[in-house]
């Protein structure tokens, strides 16, 4: 019962890092139709600002973390306007290709500035963690799953709570239309770029500790957040979370009780299947052909 | 057809410049390196590097290779299996180098070893997987002693100095993992001894709980670990200590990597390495590192330390066989004896292995303190 409940705990852990990171996926699908492929990168470069204004700047953590997320925001901007902007008319190909031409671009770019040595991050808390009864807490794994809720909870009330959020919707829904009423769609798609881009860099930085913050860190999480975005529910946002969560239980309950070395299996058929048997995922809508 | 002055100038100048261009080309002998600049093992690829430049400076400071001085070409590996298929075709393709330089990943090497094969060049490499240069493959050299001796070193060790039989066993999955950890079973099945845990694990992991609680559960006395990759040991290696696994640990090289070390931290003071590289195991070790510490500011590990020695040995070999024909290079590495590197004194036996022994060091508060060296005579 002991292992179960560590195991339970730590796929809770590993499964909020997924759904923060597949929250950024959702967002630019909602609201510019938008699969962006270095969502991964996103995180990688969030988690290289906190090393620069951390580890190399010395300043506090929390203002570290806060420059981080502004500036990302900002980068989202600038990753819009280079990626998104000039292939809007031509269709969703043309821009996922390009976003993940940006991915392999982020990484090699940092690479050279950053070179290739791996960095060590301390935790959000000088604690590490807790016992409580036989389950270890650990204090960052904490923190992870706490942002992730309140991510979703600020996520649930702009968009269905605020004029902003009602835009954001209209613009992903039909530019054309969101344009006739009035609404600015160009502010909407940059916002909503900047915000997946800091929300993003926020999942590096928390995981950041966890994971150590290499090149190649955002790919790690990236793909197993998508297969959480296709298993919650295309542009789901609560699918998102449970989509995440229910892939991080279930591959560190399958690695620990059945076999350790197919533990990336067990995520991807479980992806597999959803594809098979429900393809609109846990909250997603069947999607129709439109005449 | 008749040419005027002008295109006849031309034609002098561009037929010039081809012979210039190729006989500056031909006055270096080049070495092909494969090396990972991207990917998980970046980290690796800049400390062969530095390895190679630190060899470079040593054999052209001095007679340079038959009277021309040696250049590495390096080519990514991605530190993937395509990516160094890939790369040592780009390499070979080119048709100027004279012998290459592999991965010091068994997975990497097993990949490019048909390759090899077909290209006919001595490539020297660092993987320690024994199978490699047990295929009948006459074109690798090992520059790192194999698993077969780092698995009797440990299990020598742990359980005859250390006095521990219940054994848990750590590895990964890939051509490395696997080759260390038959290795582990044939050398502690020699002393009467069934690991309580055989745990295998795949390369590149977010998360090790069930690996750790795997091994809570088996009570070992003593764990033993081949890990590939220094982000996946730092990672098991918090977690091990988080989730109160307290008992000794002895593992592959990986364990006492400058990465490692500087990943894990605290988590890793106590632990027990066998490394091939150690600056205290030889006068040459200790100049390497001496030399690499005011050049790069890094401690030398084994990553930079088998690509100076086997730039080394290339250089010896094409020097005794005064040729730079494969064949000839290949006879003239075989029949090194005796080569003093920063790895260990090189004998070359007629697979392609040069060494026979390794160090046995433990982590003292992150410093990383010798004890004794333990070679074998076959």
């Amino acid at each position: 019962m002991a292992i179960l409940l560590q195991l339970l705990f730590t796929g809770l852990g590993i499964g909020a890092i997924y759904a923060l990171v597949a929250l950024g996926f959702v967002l630019l699908i909602r609201a510019a139709s938008v699969v962006n492929f270095a969502q991964g990168q996103f995180s990688m470069v969030g988690a290289y600002l906190l090393v620069v204004f951390f580890t190399g700047l010395g300043l506090p953590y929390i203002v570290s973390m806060l420059i981080g997320v502004v500036l990302m925001a900002g980068f989202g901007v600038l990753f819009a306007g280079a990626t998104y902007w000039p292939l809007r008319h031509r269709g969703a190909l043309p821009v996922i290709i390009s976003t993940i031409g940006a991915s392999i671009f982020l990484e090699n770019i940092v690479l050279v500035i950053y070179g290739p040595s791996p960095a060590v991050l301390p935790g959000l808390f000088d604690n590490p963690g807790f016992d409580v009864g036989p389950v270890f807490m650990d204090s960052q794994y904490l923190a992870i799953i706490a942002s992730a809720t309140l991510l979703v909870i600020l996520q649930y009330v702009i968009f269905e709570k605020t004029l902003l959020g009602k835009k954001l919707q209209a613009t992903s829904q039909d530019k054309e239309m969101a344009s006739l009423l009035g609404i600015p769609v160009v502010t909407m798609v940059l916002i909503t770029f900047a915000y997946s881009a800091a929300i993003g860099g926020l999942a590096g930085m928390l995981v950041a500790p966890v994971l150590f913050v290499s090149v190649g860190m955002g790919g790690l999480i990236a793909l197993k957040a998508f297969a959480a975005n296709i298993i919650g529910g295309y542009g789901s946002i609560p699918g998102a979370i449970i989509g995440g969560l229910a892939l991080g239980i279930a591959e560190t309950l399958g690695a620990s009780y059945i076999s350790v070395p197919y533990k990336d299996a067990f995520a991807f058929a479980m992806l597999l299947c959803f594809l098979a048997v429900r393809p609109q995922g846990l909250f997603g809508e069947k999607i129709s052909e439109k005449a | 057809m008749l040419l005027n002055r002008r295109q006849a100038l031309l034609g002098t100048a561009i037929g010039s410049f081809a012979i210039t261009g190729r006989a500056r080309a031909e006055d270096t002998i080049k070495v092909g390196v494969t090396v990972p600049l991207t990917g998980p093992a970046a980290e690796a690829g800049q400390f062969m590097q530095w390895g190679a430049t630190l060899a470079l400076e040593a054999i052209n400071g001095g007679a340079g290779v038959l009277g021309k001085k040696l250049e590495v070409v390096y080519e990514d590996d991605q530190t993937t299996n395509p990516g160094a298929v890939l790369a040592f075709s780009r390499l070979v393709n080119r048709g100027d180098c004279a012998a290459f330089l592999a991965s010091i990943r068994s997975t990497q090497v097993n990949a490019i070893a048909p390759d090899v094969i077909k290209a006919a060049k001595p490539v020297m490499f660092g993987g320690t997987d024994p199978t490699l240069t047990h295929s009948g493959n006459p074109w690798l050299f090992r520059c790192r002693p194999n698993d077969t001796f780092s698995a009797r070193v440990i299990a020598d060790y742990g359980v005859n100095t250390l006095k521990k039989t219940k054994w848990a066993l750590v590895h990964s999955t890939d051509a490395f993992g696997n080759g260390g950890k038959n290795a582990m079973l044939e050398n502690l099945k020699k002393l009467n001894i069934e690991p309580v845990l055989v745990q295998g694990y795949t390369n590149q992991q977010t998360d090790f709980t069930p690996v750790v609680l795997a091994v809570k559960q088996a009570n070992p006395d003593i764990l033993c670990s081949y890990f590939t990759f220094e982000a996946d040991l730092g990672i098991f290696a918090r977690q091990l200590r988080q989730l109160g696994v307290r008992q000794p640990w002895i593992g592959s090289p990986s364990i006492i990597n400058t990465t490692s070390l500087n990943l894990a931290g605290p988590a890793l003071w106590g632990t027990y390495g066998v490394a091939d590289f150690n600056e205290d195991s030889s006068p040459v070790a200790k100049a390497f590192a001496t030399k690499y510490m005011s050049r790069f500011k890094k401690q030398a590990d084994d990553l930079s330390s088998w690509v100076y020695d086997a730039l080394n040995i290339l250089a010896l070999a094409m020097n005794n066989a005064k040729s730079t024909d494969p064949k000839a290079i290949r006879a003239a590495i075989l029949a090194i004896k005796g080569y003093a590197g920063t790895e260990g004194t090189y004998t070359y036996d007629s697979n392609g292995d040069g060494l026979r022994g390794y160090n046995v060091v433990r982590n003292d508060k992150g410093k990383i303190v010798f004890d004794k060296h333990i070679e074998f005579a076959s």
